[in-house]
């Protein structure tokens, strides 16, 4: 410590230490904080059309477009830890050749920020703002965990690899998310119970089963 | 003249601090970053406030680095007393050899 290089030196090792042992206490408040999801999900519309991949593909395949309702309440899992939360929908079906694989997929996504990371969000100017009046003067922002849709219609149009889905039974939709913590481990919807993590209360739909191919009427008559 | 300057600038750059000075720099430098690092946690958590935990741990260790670096007069406070140069008119019988 005799000179001002030395002194310098010295602080800064000593805040490298300090800086990560409270990262750690951060990342273990995070054990200590219950997490209590619920999510009701049901499918509202199924129909399974056809198309292609692509405009210049010569392939055809069966895309299920789906709508569903989702009430949920995540609110527990917005804790001062918490930078974004990314929830998902999936459909999964049984696999026809193995009974120990499902088809997965996912037909919806979402991306809740914490306040603390509003400024992260890849959305414009108007919305950022109205985003960062939402929380304004608050640290964390429980009420944005809590999902309510009603008919929503699936971001992503599901296929599989065979290309054929119509008439595939048993399906069941899913919600999932991800925590995604300023530090500490990324998790995912918990498939044990962990100590103060309790495991999501419902989140999964009632069966259905894919429909047959939506044929349009205008093609029904052309193609006699 | 030129030599004076650079000299002086020399000391200005090195801050050098006596002994006393460094043990207390050391102090004051383990002491503040802990306590900061202490403060930042426990605020951050019980407002659930993890920009504030940021903002408590870095203002803090910019806070320590203006208290610990410069080398501030209460750090020379008790300067080296050199024996005078070539060894006359020396005094022993308040001289400490080690060993």
């Amino acid at each position: 410590m005799h000179s001002t290089v030395v002194r310098a030196q010295n602080v800064f090792g000593f805040f490298t230490t300090v800086a990560f042992a409270v990262a750690a206490l951060i990342a273990f408040t995070d054990l200590i904080t219950p997490r209590t999801p619920k999510a009701n999900i049901s499918m509202s519309k199924v129909e399974v059309v056809r198309g292609r991949p692509n405009y210049y593909s010569t392939k055809k395949e069966e895309y299920a477009v789906l709508r569903f309702n989702l009430n949920a309440d995540f609110s527990s899992l917005m804790n001062w830890n918490t930078k974004q939360l990314f929830v998902y929908v999936s459909a999964s079906w049984p696999n026809s050749t193995s009974s120990e694989h499902t088809n997965e997929a996912v037909i919806w996504d979402t991306i809740i920020t914490s306040p603390s990371a509003d400024h992260l969000q890849n959305i414009g100017p108007a919305a950022m703002k109205k985003l960062k009046k939402s929380a304004e003067g608050k640290t964390i922002d429980p009420s944005r965990g809590k999902i309510n849709l009603k008919n929503q219609k699936a971001k992503y149009q599901i296929t599989a690899p065979g290309g054929r889905l119509a008439e595939k039974n048993d399906v069941v939709l899913k919600v999932h998310y991800n925590i995604q913590p300023w530090v500490g481990v990324l998790t995912w919807t918990p498939q044990i119970e962990f100590g103060k993590w309790k495991m999501m209360k419902g989140g999964v739909s009632k069966l259905f089963n894919f429909p047959a191919l939506k044929v349009k009427k205008a093609a029904d008559t052309t193609s006699r | 003249m030129a030599d004076q300057i650079l000299e002086q600038a020399r000391e200005l750059f090195e801050g050098q601090i006596d002994f006393e000075g460094q043990k207390l720099a050391e102090f004051l430098a383990t002491a503040l970053l802990a306590t900061v690092g202490a403060i930042s946690f426990i605020v951050g958590y019980f407002r659930q406030d993890i920009k504030g935990a940021l903002l408590i741990g870095l203002g803090g260790t910019v806070l320590t680095f203006l208290a610990v670096v410069p080398p501030w007069p209460i750090f020379n406070k008790h300067p080296v007393k050199w024996l005078p140069v070539g060894g006359q008119n020396l005094d022993t019988s308040e001289l400490i050899i080690d060993g």
